[in-house]
């Protein structure tokens, strides 16, 4: 374990070695208006984004899990998959649809015009970054939902209480920690996006340390520390608010979900649900969807608009390969730790902890560059550079975070006495772990397996730097079609992306959540 | 546990899958293969540099990604790095890795076939084609008797909030750069506060300008010539069209993509033969035709519908500075007050 945390040390090391190497003037480069304007902007844009994925993330795995919304079971194959759209991407179809001139403003003209709300600036970042991001606290929600033994619900309602004050007296203070666990990791993605932000033109900290990465380097490196400065304090942070604030959780395996009637307010729900997922999923995949058309009709051989699925097959192959390797090995690789912290208290797992957070602030760029740095020339790892497994290690360095913080969860659900029981009836470790303990634990470890499956399919900066050669997946093929001004290539292999994961949600995380 | 087995399985799979895509990458170093790091797009050089496989026999494998990026991996690469080219969209990435040193020194027979100027005065990289920076203007809000005679003339107050910028963008320092060698620095810090005056709207980078130009978002914008023609191919009915500034005016800069051997390469004449064969004749008429970009060939054609070669830039702006210039501009730039 101390091995796995020593590993997840090197990008921050990193960090800090260039900072002395480049004889960074941290004092001046932070005591700086330049850098303290966007910190600000940072912090008060990655807050306000936590605070409504963690309402709308919250609502939509309540309505999805326990109430009888119509179509539930499709909304809740749809709602993990806008996390999957790259932030650039979101931001980029959201611009084609609502900046002035844009298809909603010649929407609106046909039917006597009016005008567009101005999405540039925080608004416009807020609301792609929630857009995209509400699945870090959907999907752990959901799973814990999952597991959450109906019988406390029934008894609350048997003992009287509306169906709100069951909500608020059982339902929050069980899921407040897998609530708290993807608001956080929310508030740790929208510090280090760059993409989304750049293009709806806020100009946060991320954003400088891009502008600045290649002919500013010590502004760039002290910049990064910043960052993961920055995620270290909110990580120590939740750890104090933590010891003082603990629940006992429960988890069971319930052969009948509890399932709330919405009464009168179902096609209020029905029609929040519609507008929500909506603009999160179905406005991008309609802009997408009339680029690629417009590709796939036309008769024209230029690149602009020219569209050809084979290129793609093997693409959507790596994509899928890289993420599933990825979602694994980040489970297996952090559910020691998260044993360790959730079980023992263990405050060498706190620490490891804390550095696998900051992994996931630093741009990946950072991330990619660090590892070049540790095992370009070392004897022994040098041989595995710029391969998979090198590659699927920069992901798990990267994503790692999405696996521990929602795998604790499903940890600190299990209930202690449940594995001494099973010890006392004569069960070994092992086939304790294996049949009592990882059972209830599914449904979490499934939710942060799919966040990481998510994450790494629209993964960027490590897959182009750190990829075996020819290594290409949709996430570079959507960024080279950007870069060539080929549209109709890029919203082809946008769509593909989306069904991709749609699929491997469904098969792998959805599914199965409902099985446990 | 169907589960297991499911996930089991689909690992098996996913690691058979990786064995055989790590056997396909082998060898390299003896002489017959070449590693390119390539700054430009697949599917701009892709098809170029399997022709020059099939042609030469000589092995080549490429990885794709952003210029600055892959000019950022060489570097932490050092003398390790796989890699034995690297061609970049910008002279600015090229120029950072000459001044470390990483860069070998090209025969004088492949720096000359460009014309003078177009190569690095180190002859550590030479110029593959041009792009020339241009003002895109939207032609339903913009009569084409307002456009300015020099760029200098956007930081007046008549172009008050109607010229975009991507004063982050590489293309832009570049121009920036430009404008200080040529002009001084006092000239070029009071034009971008004359822009910044302006309040001329920011976007990222050069296609989210032309895509708010054509919308009729913003009325003009400063871009590099080929992305407004890109984007009219797609959609010929588009709003959008490019202005040239005059021949002399540093408004109309030529930027250059280069290519460039690594010094730790162990492979340096193949190397030098793909930069050679990218500048031969018939390539250079490729990228006239397919990319839109000028060719540095003297007397090359030219793509349709632009003017000729003949800019400002081709005698007079040393390409050097823009790498060696480029931290100073983006500092430049920030205090100028142009990023909103």
């Amino acid at each position: 374990m101390l091995l796995v945390g020593l590993v997840f040390l090197g990008p921050l090391a990193y960090v800090v070695w260039r900072n002395v190497e480049l004889g960074t003037d941290l004092v001046a480069v932070i005591w700086d208006r330049e850098t303290l304007e966007p910190l600000v902007r940072s912090l008060w844009l990655a807050s306000t984004v936590a605070v409504s994925s963690a309402v709308v993330g919250t609502a939509l795995a309540w309505l999805t899990v326990r109430s009888d919304l119509p179509a539930r079971r499709f909304w809740k194959l749809l709602a993990p998959l806008p996390l999957v759209f790259p932030s650039f991407v979101g931001a980029t179809a959201l611009i084609a649809g609502f900046a002035p001139g844009g298809l909603a403003e010649e929407l609106l003209s046909v039917v006597g015009g009016g005008s567009v709300p101005d999405v540039r600036g925080f608004r416009g970042a807020w609301l792609v970054l929630t857009l995209f991001t509400y699945p870090y606290v959907y999907l752990p929600v959901a799973a814990r939902l999952a597991a959450l033994p109906p019988s406390l619900e029934e008894s609350s309602r048997l003992l009287g209480r509306s169906p709100f004050g069951v909500f608020r007296s059982v339902v929050l203070p069980q899921t407040a920690p897998a609530v708290w666990a993807g608001s956080l990791v929310v508030f740790l993605y929208a510090v280090s996006d760059f993409g989304a932000v750049a293009l709806l033109g806020y100009d946060t900290l991320a954003e400088q340390v891009y502008a600045d990465r290649l002919f500013n380097q010590p502004r760039a490196m002290g910049l990064s520390l910043v960052l993961a400065v920055v995620a270290l304090i909110v990580i120590a942070g939740e750890r104090a608010y933590e010891r003082r604030h603990r629940v006992s959780e429960l988890a069971a395996r319930s052969a009948h979900p509890l399932i709330v009637p919405l009464g009168r307010w179902r096609p209020v729900a029905f029609a929040g649900v519609l507008v929500f997922l909506g603009s999160a999923l179905i406005g991008p995949l309609a802009v997408f969807g009339f680029w690629a058309w417009r590709g796939v009709t036309s008769t024209s051989t230029s690149v602009g608009v020219a569209t050809d699925f084979g290129d793609l097959l093997v693409p959507t192959l790596h994509s899928a390969q890289a993420g599933l390797i990825t979602a694994v090995v980040a489970i297996a690789a952090l559910l020691p730790l998260a044993w360790a912290i959730a079980r023992y208290r263990s405050r060498r797992a706190g620490v490891a902890n804390a550095m696998v957070a900051a992994g996931f602030a630093l741009p990946g760029v950072v991330v990619a560059l660090s590892l070049v740095f540790w095992v370009i020339d070392t004897p022994g790892v040098s041989i595995w550079y710029q391969t998979m497994p090198l590659l699927i290690t920069a992901y798990v360095l990267h994503f790692g975070t999405l696996a521990s913080r929602v795998t604790r969860v499903a940890v600190e659900a299990v209930p202690a006495q449940l594995g001494e029981a099973a010890s006392t009836l004569g069960a070994r470790r092992i086939r304790r772990f294996l049949t009592v303990e990882l059972p209830l634990m599914m449904p979490g470890l499934l939710a942060g397996g799919g966040l990481v499956l998510l994450s790494t399919m629209k993964e960027l900066p490590i897959t182009l730097l750190l990829a075996p050669i020819g290594f290409d997946t949709l996430a570079t093929k959507i960024w080279g079609a950007g870069e060539a001004g080929a549209l109709a290539q890029g919203a082809l292999a946008s769509l593909l992306l989306v069904a991709l994961s749609a699929v491997l949600t469904w098969a792998v995380v959805v599914r199965r959540i409902e099985e446990f | 546990m169907r589960l297991l087995r499911t996930v089991g399985l689909a690992l098996v799979v996913a690691v058979l899958g990786t064995v055989v895509v790590s056997c396909g990458d082998g060898g390299s170093g003896d002489g017959s293969s070449l590693t390119v790091y390539s700054g430009r797009t697949e599917d701009l050089i892709g098809p170029l540099l399997e022709q020059f496989s099939n042609e030469t026999g000589i092995d080549v494998e490429v990885r794709y990604g952003d210029s600055a990026e892959l000019a950022l991996l060489l570097q932490t690469e050092g003398s390790s790095s796989p890699a034995d080219v690297f061609i970049s969209q910008s002279p600015g990435a090229l120029g950072l890795l000459a001044g470390e040193g990483m860069l070998a020194e090209l025969p004088d027979d492949l720096t000359g076939r460009v014309s003078e100027g177009f190569a690095g005065s180190d002859h550590t990289w030479v110029g593959i084609t041009g792009r020339v920076r241009v003002l895109v203007y939207n032609k339903d809000l913009v009569d084409p008797a307002d456009l300015p005679q020099t760029v200098l003339d956007l930081a007046k107050d008549a172009y008050s909030g109607r010229v975009a910028v991507a004063p982050t963008n590489g293309s832009f320092q570049d121009f920036v750069t430009a404008m200080r060698s040529e002009l001084g620095d006092q000239v070029t810090v009071e034009w971008l506060e004359g822009l910044a005056a302006n309040q001329s709207p920011n976007y990222p980078k050069n296609s989210a300008i032309v895509e708010a130009v054509a919308r009729g978002e913003v009325e003009m914008g400063l871009v590099n010539h080929y992305y407004n023609l890109r984007a009219l191919e797609a959609d010929p009915a588009l709003a959008s069209v490019n202005y040239f500034f005059p021949a002399d005016d540093v408004g109309s800069l030529v930027i250059v993509t280069g290519g460039s051997v690594l010094a730790s390469s162990d492979s340096q004449s193949a190397g030098e033969q793909l930069l050679a064969w990218l500048l031969s004749e018939d390539v250079q008429a490729t990228f006239v035709t397919e990319t839109q970009e000028y060719s540095l060939l003297p007397g090359a054609g030219r793509p349709e519908g632009v003017p000729e070669l003949s800019g400002f830039a081709a005698d007079t702006i040393d390409y050097d500075v823009l790498g060696g210039g480029l931290t100073a501009t983006i500092e430049i730039i920030r205090e100028s007050g142009i990023e909103r």
